[in-house]
């Protein structure tokens, strides 16, 4: 294994659901010669694509979990990550571009920019990574790649330049001209592997002068020598454009497109020199760890491979021989032998094997240096977790994760499946941390949590598939809130005399609603009215009641609890006594408050036919949904909605039987909402209704 | 805050004009401006003035994203109530309003009427108001306005429209930009947004309210406001 960490490139690809990215990868990876045929998404061989290792995601024709592969192109590694495009593992994509120092932005041809093409794109932005589009699907009816160009302007703010024009458009695609050497590139062969270059065709030679005068005229932004050169009426050397498209490519103030075909074999290798050229190597990208010991100040890493580690977990799996963790080495060099600590658990480890990973098959290797992406086998660890070499105490960011919004109760079918299930959600919670799991005290089911409908859906279905856990889902359920909406006061005194030591508490103060965190309680007892040592235990027992909610029993959220008064027995106060008295002073108060349910409101964005915009809008009227807009693109139109997720079980289903299958849909979490009276009617009467069953 | 005070806050109400809605039910506004001076600001201005009296207001934008007028809606509300909280007087307007995008090619007022009949008759949205951004005022166009002067008529709604005028434009005996006295027979209100130095004035072309006494108006170039000129 060299270690030019010039030569080396981490990417993303990335890009909405069905824009050929999968393809593209199993392109990418048979011309750099990882693999030796390709097979593609759902292929008639039965083979699938490489990257798509999970079987249910060759039957699904989705990428679920992103693998990790690496192949080589003119002498640079390139580690390649293939992200999944539905919004409902929208972590896994966060977690593969916190890892990634660059990425290609796959835009299909026709759909061009979609919805969850900019919801990719804000997670680029978010973590400043450098890219490079490509239009795919140039072949198709349709295509149009300059009006691609000009949505990536228009809906995502890039500026965005043409690096290349087509030869022939829709079922005539047979080649690219690229504009930087000024050469028609055509791809021959049964795969597309020979590339011939020839002269631009005489009938293109006006259109390309026209797109190297605009793309030269952009470029130039970041060259001064570019610039000169121009004024000076020079040659332009292809070196001179290329160094000024990096520079703005790197600050991310420019993004080259690249257009092709991967399904027809047309326009890949053109990409790779592209992600050689413009995109950045390990070096060029700033990454910041948090300093622990100084309030987690930021430390920026240096990526000298002999300076000591600092390494990401990014992903875990389970693999033939145990947990295989996805590891980014940001300093220094992991090296096989070596002891690192895990700064989560404070645990040392001791490093066995090192692999690098081509989807599903392994090559061991001796170590990872900075800037690389490998494996770890053997390693007790969740994801998100940093390795550092002993000594230092650094931590990489931790990533934003959110709160998951709806649940399901699972129930294994045999005592197998109990075993294998509970062996399956230990491996699932650690490997994604928005799906979460836990036993209901009440009904000792257990529940899962997630993101979405098709986010659990999933994981049942890989229960089923990989841990042979046959288990029984119920109605999903909503993660409906409670909160209150005015300030009531409470003042109750906590008293029993049952024999032995007495109890005796008065907790008084007021209760109100507060918008911007879940809980927060304030002391303002004076004169010792509570003495100091008590005033935890209210707190806790104020806390004890936000978990089940006195209305309906969902957890309250949204209030403040201020103490201001109370009483305490010399002899009869204690801890538990004034635990008691907190918690019935939450209810006096609680019940005066105007307690209310809160629901939460997804952000729905249907793309489809223009002719069904009419019956969408009446689906996500009908699913209590506010329609905010309405954007029309021609043949196709967006129409974002803010709707409750409770009706949105199903949606899919529905959708496609009245769009012909022609419309998709994504859906991300956006607010909490009070709930209108009739639903919560509904959901007191389901609560009685199982309190009953459950008794 | 209350929805009342921000009702009566807002300088609109300054123009003078009998009625809230300004324009008749079926008839025509219209806001002209050079470019970038202000026209969407201040449709968006009579548009949040209709939100507050809980009427709908339907936003057709043909050269700005959903996203973009979002923001201006946003920009321009909290400009209107910027001393107090706002986010539940904001939540309680966004019902009542629906923005629809159009490419410029592929507006019509057959596709409106299509689009309108599609939200009506399924009771999703009713507008009182329609506010229509960036529709050229060209030949073609043009012949399009009596049809939907005779779509608001049956729809009883309220139109304003972002006229785009140029600098140059040579401008009839009434001061009337030549292009749009073409039409102007349509039109109940024009409202012309005219930058003299720094100041932004607000001039009546047509339809002037009747009680005269009103003060001169400005829009505010940093906020894009309309501000009393004596203040």
């Amino acid at each position: 294994m060299e270690h030019d960490i010039q030569k080396v490139r981490n990417i993303g690809i990335s890009a909405h659901i069905d824009s050929g990215k999968t393809t593209l990868t199993e392109r990418v990876l048979f011309y750099t010669k990882r693999i030796h045929t390709i097979h593609n998404v759902k292929g008639k061989d039965g083979i699938g694509a490489t990257m798509d290792s999970m079987e249910l995601e060759k039957e699904r024709g989705i990428t679920i979990a992103s693998a990790a592969t690496y192949c080589s192109w003119q002498g640079h590694e390139i580690n390649i990550i293939d992200t999944p495009g539905h919004v409902d593992f929208t972590i896994e994509v966060e977690r593969s571009l916190r890892v990634l120092d660059g990425a290609i932005l796959v835009l299909c041809s026709v759909g061009g920019v979609q919805s969850q093409s900019i919801t990719v794109d804000m997670q680029m932005k978010r973590y400043k990574i450098p890219c490079i589009a490509f239009i795919n699907k140039c072949d198709r009816s349709g295509a149009n790649p300059f009006r691609v160009i000009d949505q990536l302007e228009e809906k995502l703010g890039h500026n965005a330049i043409a690096m290349q024009i087509p030869i022939g458009i829709e079922a005539d695609f047979i080649g690219i001209v690229d504009l930087v050497s000024m050469k028609a590139i055509y791809f021959d062969g049964d795969n597309g592997e020979n590339v011939r270059i020839e002269d631009i065709p005489e009938n293109l030679l006006a259109e390309a002068m026209e797109k190297r005068e605009e793309l030269i005229d952009a470029a130039s932004m970041y060259s001064d020598e570019l610039t000169e050169a121009i004024l000076e009426e020079k040659e332009i050397a292809e070196d001179l454009i290329i160094d000024a498209v990096r520079k703005g490519t790197l600050t991310r103030e420019m993004t080259p497109v690249f257009i092709g075909s991967a399904y027809k074999n047309k326009g890949v290798q053109p990409l790779l020199d592209a992600v050689v050229n413009f995109l950045p190597c390990p070096r060029d990208v700033q990454n910041e760890a948090l300093d622990m010991e100084k309030d987690e100040a930021p430390v920026i890493m240096d990526s000298d491979p002999k300076k000591p580690v600092v390494a990401l977990a990014f992903k875990l799996e389970d693999a033939q021989y145990g947990q295989l963790t996805y590891i980014r080495v940001y300093q220094g060099t992991l090296a096989k032998g070596s002891s690192v600590v895990n700064i989560r658990s404070g645990k040392k480890i001791k490093i066995g094997r090192l692999a690098r990973m081509h989807a599903d098959q392994m090559e061991d290797i001796e170590a990872i240096p900075a800037g690389y992406i490998g494996a770890l086998f053997g390693i007790d660890c969740i994801s998100g977790d940093t390795f550092i070499a002993p000594g230092l105490n650094l931590s990489m960011t931790s990533m934003f994760v959110p709160n998951p919004v709806i649940s399901l109760a699972i129930a294994p079918k045999d005592n197998n499946a109990r075993i294998n299930m509970s062996k399956a959600l230990g491996r699932f919670t650690k490997e994604d941390p928005t799906f979460r799991t836990y036993v209901d005290d009440e009904t000792n089911d257990t529940i899962i949590e997630g993101m979405g409908e098709l986010h659990l859906e999933i994981y049942v279905e890989r229960m089923r598939r990989e841990y042979s856990a046959e288990v029984t889902t119920g109605k999903p359920r909503v993660a409906y809130r409670e909160t209150i909406t005015r300030m009531a006061e409470f003042n109750y005194i906590h008293k029993k005399q049952t024999g032995g030591a007495g109890q005796y508490g008065r907790v008084a103060g007021y209760i109100e609603p507060v918008a911007t965190e879940d809980f927060v309680f304030e002391n303002k007892i004076a004169g010792g009215k509570i003495p100091s040592q008590f005033i935890a235990s209210c707190e806790k027992g104020f806390r004890q009641c936000l978990g089940k909610g006195p209305k309906i029993g969902f957890p309250v959220t949204g209030i403040k609890i201020v103490i201001n008064d109370g009483a305490s027995h010399s002899v009869d106060s204690s801890e538990m006594a004034f635990q008691a008295a907190a918690r019935g002073a939450f209810l006096e108060g609680y019940a005066r408050a105007g307690a209310v349910i809160h629901e939460p409101i997804m952000k729905v964005v249907v793309e489809t036919p223009a002719e069904f915009q009419g019956s969408v809008m009446g689906l996500l009227n009908q699913r209590r949904g506010m329609i905010i807009s309405c954007q029309d693109e021609g043949t196709l139109c967006a129409i974002e909605a803010q709707v409750p997720l409770a009706e949105m079980f199903g949606f899919s289903t529905v959708l496609r039987s009245s769009t012909q299958g022609r419309a998709q849909f994504t859906m991300e979490f956006v607010k909490y909402k009070q709930a209108p009276q009739s639903i919560v009617e509904e959901l007191i009467e389901q609560a009685a209704k199982e309190k009953k069953n459950a008794a | 805050m209350i929805k009342k005070d921000v009702i009566l806050y807002n300088p609109l109400r300054l123009i003078g004009y009998e009625t809230e809605d300004i324009i008749p039910e079926g008839g025509f506004g219209a806001v002209l401006a050079r470019a970038g001076v202000g026209k969407t600001a201040f449709l968006v201005q009579i548009a949040i003035s209709t939100l507050l009296r809980d009427k709908n207001v339907l936003h057709i934008s043909l050269d700005n994203p959903v996203d973009k007028i979002s923001l201006w809606y946003k920009e321009v509300f909290s400009h209107l109530v910027k001393q107090c909280k706002t986010d539940r007087l904001w939540e309680s307007i966004l019902p009542y309003r629906f923005i629809m995008t159009f490419k410029v090619e592929g507006f019509s007022v057959p596709k409106l009427e299509e689009r309108l009949t599609d939200l009506t008759e399924q009771n999703i949205f009713s507008p009182h108001m329609l506010i229509i951004d960036g529709l050229p005022f060209d030949e073609p166009t043009r012949k399009s306005l009596p049809d939907l002067k005779a779509l608001a008529k049956k729809h009883s709604m309220h139109v304003w429209f972002a006229v785009r005028i140029h600098r140059h434009e040579q401008q009839d005996t009434d001061g009337m930009p030549a292009r749009f006295s073409k039409v102007s027979g349509l039109f109940d209100v024009a409202i012309q947004l005219k930058p003299e130095g720094k100041e932004i004035h607000v001039r009546s072309l047509k339809g002037s309210a009747k009680t005269v006494e009103h003060p001169a108006l400005l829009l505010d170039p940093s906020t894009m406001m309309i501000k009393n000129s004596s203040l």
